[in-house]
């Protein structure tokens, strides 16, 4: 940490009171890594392309504990509670649970700011068709000056337990900072089905951080339709044989919009899959990037794991950045990655035209069949549609074809 | 119908095309057979607007009207179809939706309403029993993973559902078996018509038994060399191109 640091950093606690041992010690661990290391900058390597300085140097007051909403009836065997609440009145119930992947700086300041949070817990009786949802709007009028909120979530799938959680991060608050973290623990033969739709224009630096035992599966759809500065990283660890994911994205950038999608998969076991199709379409002046990395561990023999990021260049001003890598530590797995950035498709774009569909129609046709493979990927049906529609709405002449795809 | 005169292209300004003149009126099937790289292609891009075609010299009429000023769409609009000779597949983009738009795009050129869906499905299984083409490829995404007689079979369908005023077929035949062949002919000719003229581009003359022309032109280093009826394919398919090209001046 530099002399003067950081000012986000200014608003660390000298000593955390509050809350059992373990939790004061997950909290002091935190912030002494800030004060040890501080936050990232241009030259940390993982947040290279990010302009992270706008952040960390910014001025921000502290606006409420940020927890999202539920918005969904809650299905049988699904419970929400505060964690501030479970912390004071059952903490030994969390202390399992939160907080038991270290997660770098945003993570562990979020670890050591929060004030509250939720606990997603869902029974072991629990089936398909269990659709939860979070909205992570603003509440109330938008302040004058920039705020921070660091919101905690953390969703608990017990064995054999099914579950759809759709969050939308909505709303304009130009400036302001978001820096959630959200833990998801999946037992073994569980099954969560994850929507993040990002519409919200402001700051965001999150984590998702995955947890599976054996023969779960974790889906995950993010569609970033809008954000200022948008950061957000998926980290999954498979941690027992037969755990799958897939991690799907479709991300849209124009204006000065930077939008920053990193996953980490870790295949701690053997006989584990992982997924990866991310594909994002950049015009304007603005800058996407994605990097992802699969880490397949000495002892995960037979791991399958692919990945692939396809972006659309629309504009000759928009930047894509885009590294996906494998590390590779046994030898008996079927691995692939793959990027391209591109240009709509000329002989595609003349096929179209010269059946008598006007250019700008065209291109949008095109544009939403690129995006369409991911959309088409959310299971929910209702889900499915409504971001259908907000991506025909981001789409240039998206409105011309709605009723032709 | 169509009347070209003296067109000269260049494509990356290397001369493709040296002074075609052509006529078509409406009610023709004219053929233009040539060897490879005799500017056949080239012709049947320049009449639909593809880009990176410049003509350099000489105009293309079409109804009166200049149609290299016309993009792309309008040429289309106004009723130019051009049957490709390799259909681009698009993933992601439904067979049926992408005929949708278009059929309606050209209905609206011309001031009509758009078709309604349980119309436009009436019109599409019509037309696409006219190449038995199946429910499944109708419906799937344009040309993705359709084999080499699927693509072509889809084009004729795309040019019933579009009834254009003026078809350009590029090698339609080309990949074709003879089965496949048959089926794309039958549809080509029941598409024949008073109103309609055809210019049925090919390499061989094989097509020209199933789709007879009225007039064939043969087409070698950018330029008509000959002009006669359907026996001159015959003629060609019998002593070859460089019959043709020997009795070339120089």
């Amino acid at each position: 940490m530099t002399e003067t640091g950081p000012r986000l950093l200014t608003s660390l606690p000298e000593a955390f009171d509050e809350g059992p041992a373990w939790f004061r010690t997950l909290r002091e661990r935190a912030a002494g890594s800030l004060r040890d290391h501080g936050l990232p900058t241009k030259k940390t390597e993982a947040w290279r392309f990010t302009p992270v300085r706008s952040i960390v140097d910014g001025s921000f007051d502290r606006e409420d504990d940020g927890l999202p909403r539920v918005t969904s009836p809650l299905p049988d065997g699904v419970t929400v509670r505060s964690l501030r609440d479970v912390l004071a009145e059952e903490p030994s119930l969390l202390e399992d649970r939160l907080g038991r992947t270290p997660v770098d700086h945003f993570g562990a300041l979020n670890t050591s700011l929060f004030t509250d949070g939720l606990w997603i817990h869902v029974a072991a009786s629990v089936a398909a068709g269990s659709v939860i949802e979070l909205d992570h709007g603003f509440a109330g009028s938008a302040p004058s000056s920039p705020t921070v909120r660091y919101p905690r979530v953390l969703v608990t799938l017990e064995p054999g337990s099914q579950a759809t959680l759709i969050e939308t991060y909505g709303g304009d608050r130009p400036g302001s900072l978001t820096n959630s973290v959200m833990e998801v623990d999946l037992g073994s033969n569980a099954l969560l089905h994850h929507v993040r739709i990002h519409e919200q224009n402001g700051l965001q630096v999150g984590y998702v951080d995955v947890r599976q035992d054996r023969d779960s599966r974790y889906h995950s759809v993010v569609a970033t339709l809008g954000g200022a500065l948008l950061r957000f990283d998926v980290r999954v660890h498979l941690e027992a044989p037969g755990a799958q994911c897939q991690l799907d994205g479709a991300y849209f950038v124009d204006g000065s919009d930077h939008v920053d999608h990193h996953t980490l998969v870790e295949h701690k076991a053997p006989h584990c899959r992982s997924a990866q199709t991310y594909r994002g379409i950049a015009s304007g002046r603005g800058t996407a990037v994605f990097d992802g990395i699969v880490v397949v561990h000495r002892d995960a023999q037979k791991t399958e794991a692919h990945q692939e990021n396809r972006n659309l260049l629309l504009s000759e001003t928009a930047t894509v950045h885009t590294k996906p890598h494998l590390e590779i530590d046994a030898d008996d797995v079927v691995c692939s990655h793959g990027a391209t950035v591109g240009s709509l498709d000329h002989d595609q774009l003349f096929y179209l035209r010269a059946r008598g569909i006007p250019e700008d129609m065209a291109r949008a046709i095109l544009t939403y069949a690129f995006i369409e493979a991911v959309v088409d990927r959310v299971s929910d049906p209702a889900t499915r549609e409504r971001l259908r529609e907000a991506v025909l709405a981001r789409i240039p002449e998206g409105e011309a074809i709605r009723g032709v795809t | 119908m169509l009347k070209i005169e003296n067109l000269h292209v260049e494509v990356e300004g290397k001369p493709i095309l040296r002074g075609i003149d052509l006529e078509i009126n409406a009610g023709e099937v004219h053929a233009i057979m040539g060897p490879n790289g005799s500017g056949k292609s080239t012709l049947a891009y320049v009449l639909a607007g593809r880009e990176g075609y410049e003509v350099t010299e000489g105009q293309v009429l079409y109804k009166g009207q200049d149609l290299i000023e016309l993009a792309p769409e309008a040429r289309a609009a106004e009723g130019v179809f051009l049957g490709f000779q390799y259909p681009v597949a698009i993933p992601g983009v439904s067979n049926i939706y992408f005929l949708k738009a278009a059929l309606n795009a050209i209905r609206k050129h011309r001031g009509q309403d758009p078709l309604d869906a349980i119309d436009f499905m009436k019109l599409s299984k019509e037309k696409a029993a006219l190449v038995q083409l199946s429910d499944d490829l109708t419906k799937r995404s344009v040309n993705d993973g359709f084999s080499g007689g699927e693509k072509k079979r889809n084009e004729i369908f795309q040019m019933a559902m579009l009834e254009p005023s003026l078809a350009v077929l590029d090698e339609t035949d080309s990949g074709l078996d003879i089965d496949a062949l048959k089926v794309v002919a039958e549809g080509v000719n029941a598409l024949r018509g008073p109103e309609r003229a055809m210019l049925v581009i090919t390499h061989y003359q094989r097509l020209l038994d199933h789709i007879v022309p009225d007039v064939v032109h043969v087409l070698i280093d950018g330029r008509i060399v000959r002009t006669g009826n359907k026996d001159l394919a015959r003629q060609l398919e019998a002593d070859g191109y460089a019959e043709v090209r020997g009795g070339m001046q120089p």
